[in-house]
């Protein structure tokens, strides 16, 4: 969350021009690289992409402790939709990124057959399995702060539900959250989004909750053919 | 005292404003705060043991029942089968008085501000059931009405009021103003002791069938599911806008509010625990106030800790710079409008004014953010809109009223001086008798030409035989 959030933070600070060999860092995409920092990386890339950014994605162990800068899609907006754009963005670092969170985290199922072993996969023994239960340690207290210590699987999807439901009301019919342009808020919805949709874990509840909604699916499909695979720069994987 | 008794709540910004306190803190609740509305209607109905009666308001028009997931989604969710409060205007003073609701009509409660008077002798049978009421005023009954069913009025309680606001803490000031707003038959109980509460915490909400909610999400989808439910018109787009506007209020402006109310240590000090300290009753207010601001503390590092900055300084400033941010998108979103959502208040308008009134009235000795959310001028506006329609005794001078009805009013205060001068007694009592027990002061049947004097030499002699 740190990533994404950091990003759209600094743009406002970002006063240097790009530099050339700007470097997007990224876990371990096969085997380190979890649902939350996917999510967050992708959105971070979609975002560059609609700025016309080059960017260059490198994959690093601890890419979770690194940030990038980044630069303002926002600025024909008007005062009101600014507003309305930052809501939006909290709604989905909330709910969504949460959501990506606890179910990593929290849900034994999920947290015994995958994310232990991707989370701890490039350190040696022991120390992947300390990293991991400390990590998983610090989100369940995360969790318990903010009130989603007691919430069980079905509630959170239910959350994610009314997330999805809230976005889906608010693109309607349109191309892009706000009308024609693209801005932080598409990127960012595309990113978790997207790698909710293709991420493989142990139940695809989580991603059947999303596909209910067939403008958010087309909204996905259309920034993927439109950033990644138009510009020829690689496949989304 | 401060916060004492019932009085305070309708005092106006002269009195100081109490911290606020998020979801989870103690409550202590020995003394229940009568609030000065309630006093009113205290006499149609009998006097209440404890707290304050809520007035029971007709029910709403209702909407149909829906259920819905937890917390802030889950509370949301209803919003789009809810149904907004009739507006403002045709309530006239009294929020309550939705003239245009046919609850009201069915209970023959007038339509003027003594409405939750008369209507509270209605009340008593719109409390115990509102969909009754109704029921047999239109010979209406809707699928699912326990028609012919007395169910117990729901009782809320929450802190008590001051800093002319109804109540100090953020949850249960966004509670009330929800309930407000729609006109839930709630009875109010004010305390400032949390211990009384029937969750241990504060908001806490007892619904009819006996069942306790301490969410205060929790508690207003409860309302919703009541029927009261003041989103019933917002459109899915609005009701989009009002959850991603909560995620927004929740990250950004509330770990500044608490940090700005328990860990800047100038407003705690001086204003917070002030506040608290001399609402609880002793001798809880010695340890309870410092256990709470732990207890925020925890919380704040939970929530900003992936910030990870290299000082304090640097999070909090840029803590407030956000807040900031947050404030003044807030008051781009409201723009010249009555209120988030067009003239009548929906769920949106009870927590962002829970918010903001906080932040207003209580005179904060380093209120940085404060003075931002002056500057906002759309934003006071709209607090001190909702504050004087909605809570037209909490920022008005004590009415005269008040002091009528003494006895459940006046029941805090000798309530509370009596518990002091009884722990005083017994700690008198435990030292004279473990002084006696143990031979240092005795009482000696002796000469009665023994001078005072002489006793201490008496002691000192029975010593040094020993």
């Amino acid at each position: 969350m740190s990533l994404v959030a950091e990003a759209f933070v600094s743009q406002i600070a970002a006063a240097e021009p790009w530099p050339e060999n700007a470097t997007l860092y990224q876990q371990l995409k096969g085997e380190q690289i979890l649902l939350s920092d996917n999510a967050a990386s992708l959105a971070v890339q979609a975002f560059l992409q609609m700025c016309n950014l080059p960017i260059k994605v490198v994959c690093r162990a601890n890419a979770e402790y690194m940030s990038p800068s980044g630069h303002s899609l926002s600025d024909g907006l008007e005062e009101v939709q600014k507003a309305e754009m930052k809501a939006y963005m909290e709604l989905v670092n909330n709910m969504l990124l949460t959501a990506e969170l606890y179910l990593q985290w929290c849900d034994e199922a999920t947290v015994g057959e995958i994310t232990h072993a991707r989370y701890g996969s490039p350190y040696p023994w022991p120390l992947n399995h300390i990293l991991a239960y400390q990590k998983q340690w610090e989100v369940k207290r995360k969790m318990k702060a903010i009130g989603w210590g007691k919430k069980t699987l079905d509630q959170v999807l239910e959350d994610v539900d009314q997330c999805c439901q809230a976005l889906s009301q608010r693109l309607g019919t349109q191309p892009y959250f706000f009308n024609k342009q693209p801005t932080e808020l598409d990127a960012l919805v595309f990113g978790h989004l997207y790698t909710i949709l293709t991420t493989q874990l142990t139940n695809d509840e989580l991603s059947e909750k999303v596909k209910n909604y067939s403008n958010l699916l087309a909204f996905c499909r259309r920034i993927e053919q439109h950033y990644f695979e138009d510009r020829g720069k690689g496949r989304l994987s | 005292m401060l916060l004492g008794g019932p009085p305070r709540s309708p005092r106006s910004g002269t009195s100081p404003k109490g911290p606020r306190s998020s979801t989870g803190h103690v409550q202590f609740g020995k003394s229940p705060q009568t609030w000065p509305r309630r006093t009113r209607l205290r006499s149609p109905e009998p006097a209440a043991p404890s707290g304050v009666r809520g007035s029971t308001w007709p029910k709403r028009r209702d909407s149909p029942r829906r259920a819905g997931p937890t917390a802030l989604s889950r509370y949301v969710g209803h919003l789009w089968m809810g149904r907004r409060p009739p507006s403002p205007e045709a309530r006239g003073p009294v929020p309550r008085s939705s003239a245009a609701s046919r609850a009201r009509r069915s209970l023959a409660s007038p339509g003027t501000s003594p409405g939750p008077l008369t209507a509270t002798i209605g009340g008593a049978v719109a409390g115990g059931g509102p969909r009754q009421g109704r029921a047999e005023a239109h010979k209406e009954v809707f699928p699912g009405q326990r028609v012919g069913k007395m169910a117990a009025p729901m009782e809320l309680f929450c802190w008590s009021g001051g800093w002319g606001l109804p109540s100090v803490d953020l949850d249960c000031l966004a509670v009330l103003t929800y309930a407000r707003f729609t006109g839930a038959p709630l009875k109010v109980h004010k305390i400032s002791n949390p211990w009384q509460s029937p969750s241990g915490t504060l908001p806490a909400l007892r619904t009819s069938h006996g069942e306790v909610i301490s969410v205060p999400h929790k508690i207003i989808t409860h309302l919703r599911k009541e029927k009261y439910n003041a989103d019933y018109d917002l459109s899915a787009r609005q009701g989009a806008d009002t959850l991603a506007f909560m995620s927004l209020l929740e990250e950004k402006l509330l770990p500044v509010l608490v940090h700005t109310f328990w860990i800047d240590t100038k407003n705690y000090v001086e204003v917070t625990r002030k506040w608290y300290a001399e609402a609880m009753p002793f001798p809880l207010n010695f340890f309870l106030p410092g256990r709470m601001q732990r207890q925020y503390m925890e919380r704040l590092q939970l929530l900003t800790g992936e910030h990870r900055p290299e000082d304090e300084e640097e999070l909090e400033k840029e803590l407030y710079r956000e807040a900031r941010e947050c404030l003044t998108l807030l008051s781009q979103r409201l723009g010249s409008q009555k209120f988030f959502f067009g003239d009548a208040p929906a769920s949106l308008d009870a927590f962002v004014f829970s918010y903001l009134a906080l932040l207003l009235q209580a005179k904060l000795p380093s209120g940085k953010l404060q003075v931002h959310l002056r500057g906002l001028h759309n934003l006071c506006a709209y607090c001190t809109h909702i504050l004087s329609l909605y809570f037209p005794w909490d920022g008005a001078e004590v009415p005269p009223q008040r002091h009528t009805p003494a006895g459940p009013e006046t029941e805090g205060e000798p309530y509370r001086r009596r518990n002091q001068i009884l722990s005083v007694l017994a700690g008198l009592a435990a030292m004279v008798g473990y002084a006696l027990l143990s031979g240092i002061v005795s009482i000696q049947r002796a000469t009665p030409a023994r001078a005072p004097g002489t006793r201490t030499l008496g002691m000192a002699e029975e010593d040094e035989e020993e």
